[in-house]
């Protein structure tokens, strides 16, 4: 179902928790065209586990970690780019500042899957 | 009064070198509002003109000069053995001073307002008449200075930075400005608004925006390369990392990616989005390479290549065309900064490299040698016949003072760092090519001359 330029350099994440993350988020994207439905869910589901890997607002990640992190948010932030959906662009991007700025100033993180699931709506 | 110097390096026999982007920097720099700007060429072959810079144009009157003074004529000046104490290295140039009798020594030129007063067309040459040679030209400015003035370009850079980050939480934001404040080149922005004005759509605020999210999304990188690399210094102040922790650097990094990423979707170009999207992927991509290399350094040319268009020269290509994007410039001039930003970016990339073999990069010679970073001169002279296996021996121990100057040695000894220099050299030549036979409304002066500064440069 997902294909290869999606997952390339980060194939090892899809049954490490990728995929759950993705058929999680698939539901929520019910009223979108056929491709970006698997955009936005497969976006969400990066960030997800980018945010994971990178252990924001906890001990800091071995640098390797860090770098699949940046190439998981990146990825997310170019299939929302190919939605040319402005809105969900800028929900998400919201999504990660908001978790980034509590992580650096030390506050309780919620959830991640419902703070995502929350910029998909808002973005809709 | 204030004076000044551009030095010159020709690569060719008759070459009209444009100096008027050069020109516009000594004006900005030394902050000149109102007077003029005397220039001198400081050699008897070397002359000054005013003229288009037409490609064709430039070839026309590069065969008025051979027509008008020929080199197969005859010149008492080219027969040595009529001349007293010549040099070993005398060359026949009688034909180079007589075509210099055709161009002017000296020119006066006028500012007005801080901008060199040049009409649409008249661009400031240094005709080399006897290249390749290094020149120099001295310059003296006199008239109403406004001292420290920046550069406006560079002042709404800043600012637009300064606004961005004003508002934002300080646990993130606080980090970030320190190392914002700390300097660097503002390379990148300032080619998305030099690019910004190629379309009919230039508006100068959103161009500003956008400069300062593709400043903040290098700045990001940073962050995060600091700590990947250990690095306890930038820009001479310590990194984030060393400073707040690498907890706080990682957020900070992807507090900054995320806020560049908003700024960018909400100027509503979805091109420029993609645009951005892609390099963003292609940096991230090529930091993992960078760091599974680093397992069989110094690696080979092609790993070399595709590291560097990923990490250094991605975002210079996407900041070039997503200026010109952004303003709705023509698909052609789209593809034209596309590889004029991808040539450069290597070009900037591979002169860095070669720097930092020199006393003047800032940092003590070979440490990066040390820190395992990619380098081509170091990849070229570990394939030299002679000397590469004694390189390569040495990069598989653990490098101390000693064996480290040895390694910095073989690679001068190797002529590793001319090829290295002659490559990035070609590259801009190529950029500046990118450049000929397109309407580039006003910017084209100023591109080519910072496609040149790449290579011209000890820090």
């Amino acid at each position: 179902m997902i294909g290869t330029p999606d997952l390339e350099a980060i194939e090892t994440l899809w049954k490490q928790g990728l995929e759950e993350a993705y058929t999680a988020y698939r539901p929520a994207t019910t009223g979108l065209d056929g491709e970006d439905r698997h955009r936005v869910a497969l976006a969400a589901a990066l960030i997800e586990v980018a945010l994971e890997l990178q252990r924001l607002g906890r001990p800091a990640a071995a640098a390797p970690d860090l770098l699949r992190g940046d190439l998981c948010l990146a990825r997310a932030s170019r299939l929302l780019a190919d939605t040319r959906d402005q809105r969900l662009q800028v929900s998400f991007a919201r999504a990660i500042e908001e978790r980034s700025a509590a992580a650096a100033a030390e506050r309780p993180l919620g959830p991640a899957r419902d703070r995502l699931l929350l910029a998909i709506a808002d973005g809709r | 009064m204030a004076g000044d110097r551009i030095a010159l390096q020709s690569t060719r026999p008759t070459e009209f070198m444009d100096l008027t982007g050069r020109l516009q920097r000594v004006i900005e720099k030394a902050g000149l509002l109102n007077g003029r700007v005397h220039l001198q060429a400081l050699h008897t072959t070397l002359g000054l003109a005013m003229n288009e810079n037409e490609p064709l144009l430039l070839a026309d009157l590069e065969a008025m000069l051979r027509r008008l003074a020929p080199a197969e004529a005859t010149y008492l000046h080219d027969d040595f053995s009529l001349r007293r104490a010549v040099p070993e290295d005398e060359p026949a140039n009688g034909h180079a001073h007589a075509r210099n009798l055709l161009l002017q020594p000296s020119l006066t030129l006028l500012v007005e307002d801080g901008e060199l007063l040049v009409g649409r067309w008249q661009s400031v040459f240094a005709v080399e008449l006897d290249g390749p040679r290094a020149r120099e030209v001295a310059i003296q400015l006199e008239g109403e200075f406004a001292k420290g003035r920046p550069d406006r370009t560079r002042r709404l850079i800043e600012l637009e930075l300064e606004r961005q980050l004003h508002a934002d939480p300080e646990q993130v934001g606080d980090p970030m400005r320190r190392l914002v404040e700390a300097g660097g080149k503002r390379f990148r922005p300032f080619l998305v608004l030099l690019t910004a004005r190629l379309g009919p759509a230039y508006d100068p605020l959103r161009a500003a925006t956008l400069a300062a999210a593709v400043e903040l999304i290098h700045a990001a990188t940073l962050v995060h390369d600091d700590y990947v690399d250990e690095s306890p210094q930038r820009r001479g102040r310590p990194t984030v990392a060393a400073a707040e922790g690498p907890a706080r650097a990682i957020a900070v990094g992807d507090f900054y990616f995320a806020k560049a990423t908003r700024l960018i979707a909400e100027l509503g170009s979805p091109d420029v989005t993609s645009t951005i999207a892609v390099a963003m992927e292609a940096i991230c991509r090529s930091q993992i390479d960078d760091l599974e290399l680093r397992g069989r350094y110094p690696g080979d040319e092609a790993d070399y290549l595709r590291v560097v268009r990923g990490k250094t020269a991605a975002l210079i290509a996407a900041a070039c065309v997503a200026g010109a994007q952004l303003s709705g410039a023509s698909a052609e001039v789209v593809e034209r900064v596309r590889r004029y930003g991808d040539a450069v970016g290597v070009a900037f990339q591979m002169t860095d490299d070669v720097v930092d073999f020199s006393d003047r990069s800032g940092k003590p010679m070979g440490q990066d040698i040390r820190e395992r970073v990619l380098s081509l001169p170091l990849i070229y002279a570990s394939e030299d016949e002679a000397l590469g296996g004694e390189i390569q021996q040495l990069l598989a121990g653990p490098l101390p003072d000693r064996e480290l100057r040895r390694v910095v040695e073989l690679v001068g000894r190797s002529g590793a760092l001319d090829r290295v220099n002659r490559e990035a050299t070609d590259l801009v030549q190529a950029a500046l090519r990118e450049l000929e036979g397109v309407d580039l409304d006003g910017v084209k002066a100023t591109l080519a001359e910072i496609a040149e500064s790449v290579v011209d440069r000890s820090a």
